[in-house]
């Protein structure tokens, strides 16, 4: 069992033109399983590390086909709505077979490195000097052999890596990732300095995090791979004492590239299409988003913005 | 920056209506009284000299460029001899409420147009004449939508003249040249007193347009005595030395340079209801006048931008007349005005100039659906002129539209191009490479060959279930279809079957050209015409072709790779099952649709088994019309292009087994069939690639849209210049990037009023979005936005 799980991996998906997961023209390769659990997570239906199911109420024809093949009788229709009992599901996923509109989908499918590259290989062409394929999740420092497994792959097709983490993980496992050459950059989020904030938000310390920073960071070679991440949300991590405390910490660590993540509502839907209650955030408005980019820009730092703030008041 | 000036044209003219007027039918009905009974060539010539003397001119408020079709500042002029009878007196009443294209006519115009066709044209037109050649076959697909026959409405005048030419030596060298061969040819064969008398006509047709000139200056002159403004005077004076300079001789100047291409252009547009009478490569053709001013020291760069901007909304005034289903097939007044910059000399080495630069800027500052600018893109395409070209994509221009040099050298050479013509090449009419140079008679529009329907009488074997005709080639009962290459092999049958009965009848579409309405001015300032004493209907030109044109091929492909899986796969249900239920448009069967559209393979995602199926589809398409001839010994080249005959070959088209409902569009252009193609621009990009466009010979037209947010910023300019290059490099030929979200586009549609000059690339041609009809308006919306974050992810995990 060991043995399979070392080659084959569960990838959400493999999005091709993303453009917003590292510089220049890139394939992103979303591994399924987090340690962490976020509230805000964007991609909640990798968090697990197992499969799921996921419903897409707006593609259902209400055909009724996955009714008759559930073997648990978990799934019926109330007023053309269909409900899925997920407490009797067993994941057989009889239903996603018969559900021709794609209303019902497993989450992932297990895919070999080999298979992953030779998706992320057909548009190595758009790549250039700056792109590449970027890793991200879920969290792919849970999923170490194949990582590993995956940057020989993309060693031996010259295809740049961008890996995309929480900075979670074994600190080994992570150096070793960070200082192979094939890695050109490392996006590496930070969602809150502040030890209780972080573990009510996130579900964990972010010692582990804030140690591992600091190790990539103490490699000069490794450093300047590391562009920060920072999701801002409002009214958890978008004040100005965060903004200092950042900027604090990234100054310590001679760390000077950062993008500021405006919050967005895409996680909500996934999150209730697998059978989950979203918690809801609201984006910070412009212009504290705009005095936190000050902040770190009066120290030097490059920063950028992605996404869309909420208009000020 | 616009000057105040150009802002003042530009607000003038977005408030303009589209116009017909009587002035040109009640001239040239005099005309043909007047010249019946001269030969044909030299009739047609006075005729147009006719028109030309008495046409009113009309020098407007703040003009530069100088030259107007009437007194509307868009107008469109009545052709009887073209346009049927028929059509206009019953659309006569419509023009102005039908949903595509409206225009507008003022009832004393509309008395005096109608009296006159009542009068003296009933039954005259080449529209009537070629209805009564056509057979009953041609007549039922084309009634019904299986074909078009190009040319029945207007004529080919889709040529790039020979500019530098004509710049060079002025009108007054072409009189030369006409009265040099008729010094020596006597006419004492058929043969030769057709050259005789196509010479005295050429002769006749340029003067002519050298007579206009003449008059547009005593006008400016008589203008400048009334002008109290001495600024305004001044600019007067100038006109009229510029009229009086061009386009009889060589110009002087940058400015005179655009003056005498724009009478040539004009003189087009009084001659003939032509459209897709191109530039050619404007920035090569004028920039040796710009350098001379520079040269002599007077360059003023800021008053030649400005009078470029003149010439380029000048180009906006000229519009035609269109039936209802023309104006429906290209749908938004498109004229093909194609300006062509930037690409390679004849040496290979970049041919980038200042004017270059200006005609962007142009592009930039105006934003007009005409003239069509485009960039011929090469290695050595200068950095700072692609990232000019990008930030106009980026600002949601549209605009230039990017052509591929490494695909059209070599098609331009197998053409027959020699290797200077190659390296000149430029667009005649929308997206087809041609040899440089001014001798080339591209006529792209031969026919449209509808390949939804055709796969529709594949299953039907050859009976058309809309009417229970048996109209194409009977290929075989569907039942004894065992795999997929039975159905491929009956498509070829079909395809072979229809280019076949669209070569026929554009031949007899095109002698009735040559014999009846051969164009005089338009030829005699291509290369080869006067040389040879023939015009370009009867092939004066060099180099001779004909594009022909297929609608549909991914939808095919995607329905042939569906059956594939479902019957020949799965055998989920017989071929006949599936037919019956095409046949009831898909009644009840909701699922069988969803598993059709989902589970089977589709264009446009980098899928090399669909994809290669598209193209083995298109080649059938290419070998059933180059091996041919047309009715003047040119050639048939395939184009792979649609305009939006998409939207109305579609409407004819029942359901697919691809999932697609009767009655929708069929796919756009040499894009994927809308909202299929789901892997982002790259999969896209790669897909159609992959067609192996160098078959192509006359191009292959590729929409590409992108959501405004997805492409701001320095990222996005590269993140456009990279999709272009790469696209090139994977052997794509041709691209035109829309940027603009649903959002904007459904405000558009909404409140129509606050997106009047909101331009989108509709085919080879860039069009007013609220002056197309909701059908059209639906289909751009429906070109998959790449990018937009308002529709998910991208990952399809549903959000």
């Amino acid at each position: 069992m060991a043995g399979t799980q070392a080659r084959t991996a569960l990838v959400g998906s493999i999005q091709r033109f993303s453009t917003e997961d590292g510089p220049g023209i890139r394939t992103t390769v979303f591994l399924k399983g987090c340690p962490l659990r976020c509230q805000w997570c964007h991609n909640p239906e990798l968090i697990a590390f197992s499969q799921e199911l996921i419903q897409n109420p707006s593609r259902c024809v209400a055909c009724g086909a996955c009714v008759q093949a559930c073997p648990q009788e978990c799934l019926s229709f109330h007023q053309e709505a269909l409900t899925i009992q997920r407490s009797a599901c067993t994941l057989c996923l009889s239903c996603t077979r018969v559900c021709y509109a794609k209303a019902l989908r497993p989450v992932a499918e297990a895919m070999t490195p080999e298979e992953v590259i030779q998706v992320v290989a057909r548009d190595k062409t758009f790549y250039g000097q700056e792109g590449g394929m970027t890793i991200s999740g879920g969290e792919l420092l849970s999923h170490g052999d194949f990582v590993l497994a995956l940057l020989e792959e993309s060693r031996q097709r010259e295809i740049a890596v961008c890996l995309d983490t929480s900075g979670f993980g074994e600190q080994a496992l992570l150096l070793r990732l960070a200082q192979d050459p094939i890695v050109s950059h490392i996006l590496f989020d930070i969602k809150h300095l502040d030890e209780d904030r972080h573990r009510e938000y996130t579900g964990v310390s972010n010692r582990p995090i804030l140690d591992n920073l600091a190790a990539l960071a103490a490699i000069p070679s490794v450093r300047d791979k590391v562009l920060l991440r920072m999701p801002l949300i409002r009214g958890v991590n978008d004040g100005l004492e965060d903004a200092e405390a950042a900027k604090a910490l990234y100054q310590t660590l001679g760390l000077s590239r950062v993008t500021l993540i405006a919050y967005h509502t895409l996680g909500l839907a996934k999150s209730r299409n697998i059978g989950q209650e979203p918690v809801s955030f609201a984006p910070p408005e412009q212009a504290r988003a705009l005095a936190f980019q000050q902040c770190l820009e009066s120290a030097g730092m490059t920063v950028e913005t992605l996404g869309d703030f909420a208009p000020s008041l | 920056m616009m000057t105040e000036r150009v802002q003042r044209l530009k607000d003038r003219f977005l408030e303009a209506k589209p116009t017909i007027t009587a002035e040109r039918i009640l001239l040239a009905t005099e005309g043909y009284k007047k010249y019946a009974g001269d030969a044909i060539p030299i009739f047609r010539a006075e005729v147009f000299a006719y028109v030309m003397e008495r046409i009113q001119v009309h020098i407007r408020e703040d003009e530069l460029i100088v030259g107007a079709m009437s007194s509307a500042t868009r107008a469109a002029l009545v052709f009887p001899e073209y346009q049927a009878t028929d059509w206009l007196i019953s659309e006569m009443d419509q023009f102005a409420t039908r949903p595509r294209d409206k225009m507008y006519v003022s009832d004393q115009d509309k008395e005096q147009i109608i009296a006159c066709l009542k009068d003296y044209w009933r039954g005259k037109s080449l529209f009537d004449e070629v209805g009564s050649l056509l057979p009953e076959d041609a007549a039922y697909a084309l009634e019904h939508e299986l074909i078009s026959v190009g040319t029945r409405r207007a004529p080919s005048t889709e040529t790039v003249p020979n500019y530098r030419k004509l710049l060079a030596v002025g009108l007054e060298g072409i009189i030369q040249e006409c009265q040099e061969k008729l010094a020596t040819v006597r006419g004492e064969n058929k043969e030769l007193q057709e050259k005789v008398n196509f010479w005295k006509a050429g002769i006749i047709a340029c003067r002519a347009v050298i007579r206009l000139a003449e008059r547009y200056a005593q006008r400016a002159d008589e203008l400048a005595d009334q002008e109290q403004d001495p600024k305004r005077q001044a600019e007067l004076r100038t006109i009229a030395e510029n009229c009086r300079t061009v386009p009889a001789r060589s110009p002087q100047n940058f400015y005179q340079a655009l003056q005498a291409i724009w009478f040539i252009h004009l003189a087009f547009h009084i001659e003939t209801p032509a459209h897709a009478c191109s530039f050619g490569r404007f920035d090569q053709i004028t920039y040796p006048y710009l350098q001379k001013e520079e040269r002599e020291g007077c360059l003023d760069r800021q008053a030649a931008q400005e009078v470029l901007e003149c010439f380029f909304l000048k180009c906006n005034e000229l519009i035609k007349i269109r039936d209802r289903w023309t104006a429906t097939a290209f749908a938004g007044f498109p004229m093909w005005a194609i300006l062509m910059v930037g690409g390679q000399d004849i040496y290979g080495a970049d041919a980038t100039n200042e004017v270059s630069y200006m005609c962007l800027t142009a592009g930039e500052d105006v934003q007009t659906a005409q003239p069509v600018l485009a960039m011929r893109v090469h290695k050595g395409t200068p950095d700072p002129l692609m990232r000019q070209a990008c930030k106009m994509i980026q600002a949601g221009l549209a605009t230039p539209g990017f052509f591929n040099d490494d695909v059209a050298i070599p098609i331009v050479l197998s053409k027959g191009g020699s290797r200077e013509e190659a390296l000149d090449w430029n667009i005649v009419g929308c997206t087809q490479p041609h040899p440089g140079g001014g001798g080339s008679d591209g006529t792209p529009d031969g026919g449209y060959v509808n390949l939804g329907k055709v796969l529709e009488l594949v299953l039907h074997n050859g009976v058309d279930p809309a009417t229970g005709k048996q109209v194409g080639l009977a290929t075989g009962d569907p039942a004894s279809f065992r795999q997929k290459e039975d159905i491929m092999a009956a498509c070829k049958k079909q395809i072979e079957y229809f280019y076949q009965m669209i070569i026929k009848n554009f031949n007899i579409v095109q002698s009735a050209h040559m014999v009846r309405l051969p164009l005089i001015f338009a030829s005699v300032v291509m290369d080869g015409c006067v040389e040879n004493g023939k015009s370009v209907q009867e092939g004066g030109t060099k180099h001779n072709s004909v594009g022909l044109f297929a609608t549909g091929p991914a939808n095919v492909a995607d329905s042939i790779v569906a059956i594939e899986d479902l019957v020949f796969k799965e055998k989920a249900m017989t071929l006949p099952e599936l037919i019956a239920i095409l046949d009831k448009n898909f009644q009840g069967e909701e699922p069988l649709r969803q598993r059709l559209l989902n589970n089977s393979a589709k264009v446009g995602n980098d899928d090399p088994y669909v994809d290669g199926i598209e193209r083995e589809i298109l080649g059938y398409c290419v070998d059933a019309t180059q091996p041919y001839r047309d009715a003047r010994g040119g050639r048939f080249d395939f184009t792979l292009m649609s305009q939006t005959m998409n939207v109305v070959q579609g409407a004819v088209v029942g359901a697919l087994p691809d999932g697609r409902l009767a009655g929708e569009p069929v796919n756009d252009n040499a894009s994927p069939m809308m909202g299929r193609d789901v892997n982002g621009p790259t999969a896209t990009i790669r897909s159609i690639a992959s067609l192996d466009q160098t078959r192509f010979w006359d191009g292959a037209l590729f929409n590409l849209r992108f959501d405004p947010r997805g492409i701001e910023g320095e990222k996005g300019l590269k993140t456009i210049e990279t999709v272009i290059k790469t696209y090139f490099q994977e052997g794509g030929q041709h691209i035109q990037i829309n940027v603009v979200n649903d959002e904007t586009l459904r405000d558009a549609q909404r409140h129509p009023e606050r997106h009047r000059g909101l331009l989108v690339r509709v085919a080879g041609y860039m069009a007013y979005f609220t002056e197309l009809d909701q059908v059209v308006q639906e289909a751009i919306i429906n070109r998959t936005p790449h990018l937009d974050p308002t529709r998910g992810c991208g990952c399809g995990c549903g959000a």
